[in-house]
Order: C-alpha cells, then sequence, then structure tokens
C-alpha cells in the first residue's frame, strides 16, 4: 500500500504544518538572507524583529542566534480572558477564530479590506489561509486562538520556555509553569466542548454542522470518532433518507403540475 | 457433498487472515483450483439445463429451472468475488513489500524461517508466493521503479514521517578520531559538542560514542 | 496610490503575494486535500507540481556546491537550506503517495471514463493503465483464463451490482471557508442551507462540500 494512514492528517502532520506558522523573532546574531524554496529570508540585524515560519526560528533559538516574541494571545493575561469567555460568555461554542487580518485599502482612503475576500486578482485568486495568514506574531490581536494555537503553545514552551516567560512588550513576567497551566486548563475546557458536539451528533439528522474556532489538534484527535459517526448516522439513515427525498420529488411534482393548472 | 460456496467462503476468509498478517501465508494453490472448478462445473450444469430448449427458453413457463438457474449465475460470480478478493488481498501485500524495499530474496528468506535465503524458484516449492505472484512482484516492482524515476529528487519511498530534527546537537563521550561528513573532517574529541545532521552520526550514537542533546 | 498598485497596472503578472509563497500554500493545501478528501482529486494543471520539482532540483544541486565549504555562515545557511528542502519534499512526496493510494484502490474507477481520467497526470495515468494490466494479467494467468468467456471481464455489472468498486462520496469531511459563502448540505431528517462565514469549520458530505472546494470557497482541513 502507498500510503498507509487514515484519512485526514495526523497528529505529526498537523505539528509539521504549524511550523510553517510565521513567528516573530529578535536576532541576538547578523545573518545575511538564504534563498530558500519559499522565498529569500529577511536580513537578520540585531535588534530589528523580523517574522520568520517557526521551523526556522526554532532552528535559530537552538543555536541561540535568536530568540522567540510570543504571539500576545499566549499571554497569561490573554490565556484567562479566552478561558473566561470559553467557560462563562459562551460555554457552548469555541471562541472566535482571530478576525482576518485588515489591510488598508489604499484606493478607498479610512477603509479596510479583509484580506482575502474580496481582492481576487491582486494575489492570482489565491486566498491565504493558516498557517500562511499571520496569526502568530507579536502583533497578532491577543485574546483570540488561532487553527494551530495548541502546537505552536506547545513548540514555544517546550523549545523557547524562557522566551514565553520573558513576556511580550510591556507585559509583566511570568512563570512558565502559569502558561502551561492555563494552556492545559484550556485544552480540557476546549476537549469537553468537542465530547457535547460529538454527543449531538448521535441524533444529527440535519446536513450541517460548524465548529467555528476549533483547532487543528483538537480536529485531528477527533477526526476519525466524529467523521465516523457522522457516516453511520447516514448509513442507518439511508431508507429514510431516501423515502424523504422521494416524497418531497412527488409533491414538487404536484406543485409544478398545479402551476401549469392541470 | 459440501454446498457450492463452501470452498469460496473459505477462500476469503484466508484473505481476511491475511490482512492482519505481517508475512504472507502459503498461497491456496489447491483451493484456488478447486473453486475456479466449481464455475467451470456451474458454467456446464447451466448450459445442459438450457440444452432441451435450444435457445427459446420462457422464465415463467419453466420456474423451477429458472429458478436452478439463476442460482448456479449468483454462484459463479460469487465465487469469482473470492477469487477476486483472495488474489487482490494477496497483491496488496506483495506491493506492501515491494514500497518497503524487501525483494523476492527477502521473501523466500521469510519463509524458509529467516536461513540464508536463495530465490523462490529454488527453495523447492516452499515458496509461500505462486510462480504468478512472483512474476507479479517482479513486473510491480518495475512498475514502481518506473514511476519513482519521475520523481528522483523526492525520493518517493522515503519516509512518510514529517521530518523532524534533521541536525541535532551531539556531544562526544569518548573518542573516537576523525569522521567525514558532507562538510568535510570533524575530529571527535571527548566532551566537544556538535551540530550535525542526525543521519551522519546514528551509528555512532548506537554505539555510544555521542550522546544526543535536547 | 500603492506602489503595487502601480505595479499591477503595468505589469498584469505582479502579484502582491510573491509566487514562492503561493505556491507552498498551494502545495500545503493540495496536500491537505488530498490527504482528507475520499477521492482522487483533480492533479493541479497550473504546472505547480512541475515549478516545486524544478526547484527541489535546482536547490539539491546548490547543496551540493556549498557542501565541502567549511565557512561556519555558509554552514548555517546550508543547515537551513537542507532542512527546509527535507519539509518540501516530504510534502510533495507524501501528497503523491495519498493519490498512488487511492488511484490504486479504485483503479477501474479512474479509468473508467475521460473525466475520471483527466484528474490524473500523464505519469499517473501510465501507472495506472499498467498496474490494471498487471493485475488482469496476474488474475488471468492464476484463475480467470480457466473461466467461461462470459465471466473473464473485470468491470462486469451483471445483475446490476457492478464489480467496479467505487470511493464514497457521501463519506463526511471537515472544510474551513476561505470566504463568507451560502452553504447547501443534505441530512438524513432534512437538509440545510444557511449563509456561513469566512473561517467557519463545517462538517458535511463530501458530495455537498466539493461544489465549494472547487469554486475556491472552502478548503478541507
Amino acid at each position: 500500500m502507498a500510503l498507509p494512514l487514515p484519512p485526514g492528517l495526523t497528529h505529526p502532520e498537523v505539528a509539521f504544518l504549524a511550523e510553517m506558522e510565521l513567528v516573530t523573532v529578535v536576532p541576538r546574531q547578523r545573518l545575511e538572507p538564504i534563498d530558500l524554496l519559499g522565498g529569500k529570508t529577511p536580513p537578520l540585524r540585531p535588534p530589528h524583529r523580523t517574522d520568520l515560519p517557526l521551523w526556522l526560528a526554532l532552528l535559530l533559538k537552538k543555536q541561540r542566534r535568536a530568540n522567540i516574541l510570543p504571539p500576545p494571545w499566549l499571554h497569561p493575561a490573554s490565556l484567562a480572558d479566552i478561558i473566561h469567555r470559553e467557560t462563562k460568555v459562551t460555554p457552548e461554542a469555541f471562541s472566535e477564530p482571530p478576525p482576518a487580518p485588515a489591510r488598508a485599502d489604499v484606493s478607498q482612503p479610512g477603509r479596510a479590506r479583509r484580506q482575502g475576500v474580496d481582492q481576487e486578482g491582486d494575489d492570482g485568486g489565491i486566498i491565504m489561509s493558516a498557517p500562511f495568514r499571520p496569526a502568530c506574531t507579536a502583533d497578532a490581536p491577543a485574546g483570540y486562538l488561532p487553527y494551530h494555537w495548541q502546537e505552536v503553545a506547545e513548540a514555544l514552551l517546550a523549545h523557547a520556555g524562557d522566551d514565553v516567560t520573558a513576556g511580550t512588550a510591556g507585559a509583566t513576567v511570568s512563570s512558565a509553569g502559569e502558561v502551561r497551566g492555563l494552556i492545559r486548563d484550556l485544552v480540557e475546557v476546549r476537549a469537553a466542548k468537542m465530547r457535547s458536539s460529538t454527543a449531538q451528533l448521535e441524533g444529527f439528522g440535519a446536513g450541517l454542522m460548524s465548529l467555528r474556532g476549533v483547532g487543528a489538534m483538537e480536529l485531528a484527535e477527533s477526526r476519525g470518532f466524529v467523521l465516523g459517526v457522522v457516516d453511520g448516522v447516514r448509513r442507518i439513515g439511508a431508507s429514510v433518507e431516501g423515502a424523504r427525498r422521494e416524497a418531497e420529488e412527488e409533491r414538487e411534482g404536484e406543485e409544478s403540475d398545479e402551476d401549469m393548472g392541470i | 457433498m459440501p454446498m457450492y460456496g463452501d470452498l469460496g467462503n473459505k477462500l476469503v476468509q484466508h484473505a481476511k487472515r491475511t490482512q492482519n498478517l505481517a508475512h504472507l501465508p502459503s498461497y491456496q494453490t489447491e483451493l484456488v483450483r478447486a473453486v475456479a472448478r466449481e464455475v467451470r462445473d456451474l458454467d456446464k450444469d447451466v448450459a445442459s439445463l438450457l440444452e432441451p430448449f435450444q435457445g427459446s427458453f420462457d422464465p415463467s413457463a419453466e420456474q423451477a429451472t429458472a429458478c436452478t438457474l439463476l442460482v448456479n449465475h449468483l454462484s459463479m460470480r460469487r465465487n469469482k468475488r473470492c477469487l477476486l478478493a483472495y488474489h487482490r488481498t494477496r497483491t496488496d501485500k506483495l506491493e506492501e513489500l515491494v514500497w518497503s524495499g524487501s525483494d523476492v530474496l527477502d521473501l523466500a528468506g521469510q519463509q524458509t524461517g529467516g536461513g540464508n535465503g536463495g530465490p523462490v524458484a529454488d527453495s523447492g516449492g516452499s515458496s509461500s508466493l505462486s510462480p504468478q505472484e512472483e512474476d507479479y512482484f517482479r513486473q510491480y516492482g518495475d512498475l514502481l521503479a518506473a514511476y519513482k524515476g519521475q520523481w528522483t529528487d523526492i525520493d518517493l519511498t522515503g519516509s512518510l514521517e514529517p521530518p523532524r530534527d534533521l541536525f541535532i546537537d551531539v556531544r562526544v563521550l569518548k573518542d573516537a578520531g576523525e569522521i567525514q561528513t558532507e562538510y568535510g573532517a570533524i575530529n571527535l574529541t571527548k566532551n566537544s559538542q556538535f551540530y550535525v545532521r542526525q543521519g551522519d552520526v546514528e551509528r555512532l550514537i548506537a554505539q555510544g560514542y555521542l550522546q544526543k542533546l535536547g | 496610490m500603492d506602489i503595487d498598485d502601480i505595479l499591477r497596472e503595468v505589469d498584469p503578472t505582479f502579484h502582491t503575494i510573491p509566487q514562492e509563497k503561493r505556491d507552498l500554500q498551494e502545495l500545503t493545501r493540495a496536500w491537505t486535500a488530498e490527504r482528507s478528501a475520499p477521492e482522487l482529486l483533480p492533479w493541479p494543471t497550473s504546472g505547480l507540481f512541475e515549478r516545486i520539482n524544478d526547484s527541489i532540483k535546482h536547490q539539491i544541486e546548490k547543496v551540493e556546491e556549498m557542501t565541502g565549504d567549511m565557512d561556519p555562515k555558509t554552514n548555517f545557511a546550508l543547515i537551513v537550506i537542507q532542512t527546509e528542502l527535507e519539509r518540501y519534499r516530504y510534502l510533495v512526496r507524501s501528497y503523491l503517495r495519498a493519490r498512488i493510494a487511492k488511484i490504486d484502490r479504485h483503479t477501474l474507477h479512474y479509468l473508467s471514463t475521460d473525466d475520471l481520467r483527466a484528474r490524473l497526470s500523464e505519469m499517473e495515468l501510465a501507472y495506472a493503465t499498467r498496474h490494471q494490466a498487471l493485475l488482469h494479467n496476474h488474475y488471468l494467468s492464476s484463475f480467470l483464463s480457466s473461466f467461461p468467456a462470459g465471466l473473464q471481464n473485470l468491470n462486469d455489472a451483471a445483475g446490476g451490482i457492478s464489480m467496479i468498486e467505487t470511493p464514497d462520496l457521501d463519506a463526511a469531511v471537515f472544510i474551513r471557508l476561505l470566504k463568507d459563502t451560502f452553504v447547501t448540505a443534505r441530512g438524513v431528517d432534512e437538509d440545510d442551507a444557511a449563509n456561513m462565514r469566512e473561517s467557519d469549520i463545517i462538517i458535511l458530505r463530501w458530495s455537498d462540500a466539493k461544489p465549494l472546494v472547487e469554486a475556491g470557497s472552502a478548503e478541507l482541513v
């Protein structure tokens, strides 16, 4: 068999994808641009911040060539705020994903266009999305968990723990233990939501279910189970659905007969 | 006398078991022949049942015959499906072995209990593969090699695990002298530290000369 | 006026997002989609994989040129280049193998009509055709040739049941909307239709998701 893997991305594959998220580094050494397949890297000039893909930032970090600025949403205050919203404000839904990055629209001053929404042509029609839509840089908004939040948080805590505790610019210094604890709480709160939405799935007779705000790792975790339940409901209900469709078609047929005055 | 279809069932059970095995069990030559023979016998039955009617068979007038014909047809098709499923399960396994880089010699070795192997054809009928399967194994190997050859820079049979830690920090635990890496020679003196390609030093780590850090 | 806007007017091929970045987004998206969709998706006709394969080739040559240079600066650049190279090679490899696995599983199906055949790259089509021929020959030499002539086909559909297995197009998938979109989806008890928002992640049947993905309004996740 050419690919002995189940459909849908596995844990390691999702973690791999998350390493393409852009993060902000503060170089400790100069580094000339490198011609990569994904484009030339920007020159690194201490102490000027630069955005780089996570995999490269981690490589620089390991070599002590740079420090990583944690994204504002990873700050304890932001995490606590998100936990509050996930438990108290919208206990049945995941918290909102980050807003699509706004970009100043020069032709219409004062108006911002949402990137990727109505700008076909600018970018050859391609709409960028995670992990290529910046959501983990130092400019990312606090209070919103991006799609790869869990993987990025885990990677930063594991390999740049000292940077995470150094805090974002202007914020108070925190402990790695505090951030880890908050992340653990968040994972638990959201896992419970995932379980309750899968419980809903058992009686899932409708065609659409939204999991807005869910993270990539959370999807990978429950993919097999969730999709298995939905497919099971469909198979068991196949004859019911077939009968319903037939009845609907008949009704429509009658209506169009009436329309024609027959 | 066994019921028509019993042998087909046996084949499917063999196939089912094969799916869960790491190796390929022996090809069921006799069973395959018997199931195929059953198909030919059923076909002869059909011909002789229809013979008296000389092409003017009317199912509604001859319901008993019609019923027998239907059962025979279904049995033939069922046997065919069983044979296809059995052979397909085995070719899937063979293809898996080709993808993982095995060759026919490995298969022979596996069959003779990991001994010195020797080509399957010479192992005096102890091969778990039928001669047709041996042919298939080679032909699929050639096919895959041809497809792979179109993507030489990708290494199509390489790892399906996402790459991690291509380069690692190592500490030298005991003097190992000079080793050649693609960056040139490195002198491994005790307690020195290096950032090297993992693939270059895996053996030295296993041998206890180097220790992987962090 | 924005300098990008001026450039776009002068040169319609100018994009604010450089080609390499768009290619990586497309490659990653194609990989995720192929790993998630229950059926084989069309081979990109944009030349994406041909382009990426060429860049990989060049990059490998560059690594060979740089190798042996003991200047520590070059050395680190080489580490970065090789790390990235492995990432690209893995993505292309996993993508190609996900496709081959699907083609192998339902070969006759993907060879059965011109529309389906058009989803395969030229090399995949050659592979699938040859693979099917090998299998058929194997069946013939193992048992099929001893069958009555009428039973020797592999694509017979007597009794209304086709022997060609097909992928389950109604299998459930996850998609993310790339723009605000009106989504319709069939269910067991009722069908749904709703205006959904950009960034919504939805569970629905692949057959209902497919038109959205093809139109670029959604992506598989």
